[in-house]
């Protein structure tokens, strides 16, 4: 059974023979069932199949595989996997606390209204940067992680409700404490030691 | 739609290329999961297939209006 991609290459392929067809052989849309199959064929497919592609492209821009694609991210996507369970994203992602396929999307989103349209923005911008610019060394946020991210998942779970979350959560949800440069969880992508620390490998 | 004649009017013709072309386009950027896919997609597949869309509804227009008249060559 094809999945949901393969039923969109078989739409597309469909679409191209199609249109095609109605090109080599315009007689087809003489009759009142050819107009409508050439009106099937020059709007409604194209754009059922563009819309469908749009999506496919936007879900796969969340996909890990996508981030690390680009060079200068490299170090980043091996730094998930430090032996070391005070490294932040490497715990995250080796313990899948956060979907291994979309493990830099699941942090580095925005989990507020728009969000997911200003980290695209942003995305534009480093493919900018990538090939017509040069990227900051090292590379740095353009904001201050937000505790939002974290709390997005953590806040309520069982494992978070200890003494310490519990005393400080007003400020956590402020911001005026930062969950990842307060001295609390400070270890995240350690790129530059990298070379330093054991690598972790899944048994699969 | 008057497409009475052996051959569609130009701009049905054009549509229709513009459309292949798009649709190729997205089925090239559907293999390969990259930024530079998505931007392929997005820049060059998404202006083929909306001029050709558009191009395909004013050829209609055109068609339809009792003064107007598609280039039918």
């Amino acid at each position: 059974m094809p999945g949901p991609l393969g039923i969109l290459y078989v739409f597309l392929g469909s679409t191209i023979i199609l249109l095609l067809a109605i090109l080599a052989w315009p007689s087809v849309t003489v009759t009142r069932g050819g107009k409508i199959l050439a009106f099937v064929g020059f709007f409604v497919l194209p754009v059922f199949c563009g819309v469908w592609g749009a999506s496919e492209h936007f879900e796969r821009s969340k996909r890990t595989a996508f981030c690390l694609s680009c060079h200068v991210m490299e170090p980043y996507g091996q730094s998930l996997h430090i032996d070391d369970a005070n490294h932040i994203p490497a715990a995250h992602f080796q313990n899948h606390r956060i979907p291994v396929d979309e493990a830099c999307y699941t942090c580095h989103t925005d989990y507020a209204m728009y969000g997911t349209i200003k980290v695209k923005l942003h995305g534009l911008r480093h493919v900018y940067v990538q090939y017509f610019g040069k990227a900051m060394q090292p590379i740095q946020l353009y904001e201050p992680f937000n505790n939002r991210e974290c709390l997005h998942c953590h806040s309520g779970a069982r494992s978070f409700e200890n003494d310490i979350h519990t005393a400080m959560i007003d400020q956590l949800k402020s911001g005026q404490v930062s969950c990842v440069s307060s001295g609390c969880h400070d270890t995240v992508h350690d790129v530059v030691s990298l070379s330093k620390f054991k690598v972790w490998s899944p048994t699969e | 739609m008057n497409l009475d004649n052996t051959r569609l009017p130009r701009t049905f013709r054009l549509s229709g290329v513009l459309l292949v072309l798009g649709l190729l386009t997205e089925m090239l950027s559907l293999h390969w999961i990259h930024p530079l896919a998505f931007m392929g997609f997005i820049i060059v597949g998404g202006a083929l297939l909306g001029v050709g869309v558009l191009l395909f509804l004013y050829s209609l227009l055109v068609m339809n209006h009792p003064t107007g008249s598609a280039d039918s060559e």
